[in-house]
């Protein structure tokens, strides 16, 4: 990144009447000792290797475990030729999506009460989709095991029995994971549809009832489209996050059910292949920079339009 | 606006509420009714009542261990994420000048960057420069991933205190620390205790990053847990699963009360 060092500068009416180097000095030098501290300290824990990390992932690993010391691809084609490792990549984005999906139908009712709803209501409601969030994600998935247990020792077996239907295997498949992601990363999909459709004008939803739609019309033809920015957000953080969850697949997925963050954990902390480890986290990164992108392009660009077309 | 806002599918969209707050909650109320259990294995429905195991898990030297190293890396990682992440939110609100955005987008680029990435380049990192000392890496490592939620609550209680009372100050002749400390550090409190709290949270939580960090003599809660799933069968498991959803759910309380939870998600 190169600093402009013109580009966006406030002159600050006191010291404008200086000018030159010095002026300019005096006017950053708050911004240094601001914004020094964190941006060194960002630059050497995130920044740099994170980029060495990517690095890493063109390099290989060679059978006496000596690195090579020429670029290659080796890693990422590995990673998409191999039948083990691209089925892990396509039941990541599965999961990932039929999570999303899912998020998508349950947030709703609880968004429209949090936005529309009587205000103890609405404010009880969002204490209770937050507080989930603030259980530790461990402890979470350890109750869908409680519960999802395959055999009579699960609490859903136990009481499908109880009503005379057999028990089902759920644990262990991609649908623990689904069902576990679902509950965990729901808040994250409630949260900015809650505050988009807040922001809705009620008397927009009225004028619709006043003029005879249907509640389901109503929330079709107007809060719905309306929503779209918020709906976007939440679908973004839902699939990012899914798709680079390491517990979730761990605890519920068992060894059937990879997704890319056990395959990392494996890769690394196990067989000790880093190049190949670095490979796989640098695809993780790539899927969610993916869906961060086609939200901006999609949402953004489609409501952008819409405004210059109001306008 | 019409009665409730709801319109004539109130009862429905109440009804799906309902039931969908109830599969929110389903992982958390399950361990707790098992941790009562007085059977050998964890096992529904539960059987007989005891807290049998409350007192066994509040024994084991392990889980005291494990729970008294997460709070102390949590408390220093969000005092360090205040110390580090305060000036900045002050910088970024206040000040005007090249490369702002640049600044912005890297210090909360981490709330969407997978942290399973981060912890495995911080991995890398401390590994390639010899840096042995876990709980340096780990504090490094959490100060880095909750830094984002204190600039962000602190900004945006920013936001609304009027800059024109700290020149005041400085007119009468308070320096700028002093201006800052009396006059807009009152004023921003509420945000900095949400962001202290959150960062707490936050990497009391934290396993993403953790567990390419952690050692055996320094053993995070989540990390802990997540080995005795696999080990450990009998509801004593469930009693510490129930001991750190009460302890969330304390601090829920103290979010919500002190800071606003809504206001603490920024959203």
């Amino acid at each position: 990144m190169s600093l402009d060092l013109t580009e966006g500068s406030r002159p600050i009416p006191v010291v404008a009447a200086a000018s030159g180097v010095a002026a300019r000095r005096r006017r950053l030098l708050p911004a240094f000792v601001l914004l020094g501290p964190v941006v060194v300290f960002f630059l050497a824990v995130f920044i740099i290797p994170v980029g060495l990390m990517v690095r890493y992932s063109f390099l290989q690993q060679m059978p006496d475990g000596t690195l090579s010391d020429t670029f290659t691809l080796a890693n990422y084609i590995r990673l998409g030729a191999v039948d083990l490792y691209r089925n892990v990549i396509i039941t990541t984005l599965r999961i990932s999506l039929f999570t999303t999906i899912g998020a998508m139908l349950l947030a709703y009712p609880l968004a429209l009460v949090i936005a529309r709803g009587p205000a103890l209501i609405g404010r009880a409601i969002t204490v209770l989709v937050i507080a989930p969030l603030l259980v530790n994600v461990v402890v979470r998935a350890y109750g869908w095991r409680i519960i999802l247990g395959n055999g009579n020792s699960g609490v859903l077996n136990w009481a499908l029995s109880s009503i005379g239907l057999g028990p089902v295997e759920i644990l262990y498949t991609e649908w623990a994971v689904i069902i576990g992601s679902m509950q965990v990363f729901l808040p994250m999909m409630v949260l900015p549809l809650a505050a988009a459709i807040g922001r809705i004008d009620p008397a927009v939803e009225d004028a619709a009832r006043t003029l005879g739609g249907s509640s389901l019309a109503v929330f079709r033809r107007v809060t719905l489209p309306l929503s779209v920015p918020g709906l976007g957000v939440g679908c973004t953080l839902v699939f990012s996050l899914t798709a680079s969850s390491f517990i979730l697949p761990a605890l519920l997925g068992g060894s059937f059910t990879k997704m890319l963050g056990t395959l990392v954990e494996e890769q690394i902390l196990t067989v000790f292949d880093w190049p190949f480890g670095a490979a796989i986290a640098t695809a993780m990164v790539l899927i969610v920079m993916a869906i961060n992108l086609a939200y901006m392009a999609l949402i953004e660009r489609r409501f952008r339009s819409r405004a210059t077309e109001a306008a | 606006m019409s009665e409730n806002g709801l319109g004539r599918a109130a009862p429905l969209i109440y009804t799906l509420t309902f039931l969908i707050v109830l599969f929110l909650l389903l992982p958390l109320i399950f361990p707790i009714v098992l941790s009562i259990s007085d059977t050998p294995f964890v096992t529904f429905p539960p059987k007989g009542f005891t807290l049998e195991w409350y007192g066994k898990v509040l024994q084991d030297a392990d889980f005291t261990s494990s729970f008294s190293f997460s709070v102390l890396l949590s408390t220093t990682a969000a005092c360090g994420a205040v110390l580090l992440g305060t000036p900045t939110a002050v910088g970024l609100v206040r000040l005007s000048f090249p490369g702002k955005g640049v600044i912005q987008a890297l210090v909360l680029s981490p709330l969407i960057f997978p942290s399973l990435v981060t912890g495995i380049a911080l991995l890398r990192l401390f590994s390639s420069i010899g840096s042995n000392d876990a709980f340096l890496n780990l504090w490094i490592g959490h100060v880095l991933v909750t830094t984002p939620y204190v600039v962000r609550t602190v900004s945006a209680s920013l936001v609304v205190v009027d800059p024109g009372l700290e020149e005041a100050a400085r007119t009468l002749g308070a320096g700028r620390f002093t201006a800052f400390w009396r006059i807009t550090r009152p004023q921003i409190m509420p945000g900095l205790v949400a962001g202290a709290l959150f960062a707490f949270v936050t990497s009391f939580d934290n396993y993403a990053v953790s567990m390419w960090l952690f050692d055996a003599s320094h053993v995070p809660l989540p990390m802990m847990m997540l080995s005795l799933i696999s080990r450990m069968f009998d509801p004593g498991i469930a009693a510490i699963a129930s001991l750190m959803i009460f302890f969330s759910l304390f601090m829920v309380l103290v979010l919500e009360r002190l800071a606003g939870l809504r206001r603490a998600m920024s959203f």
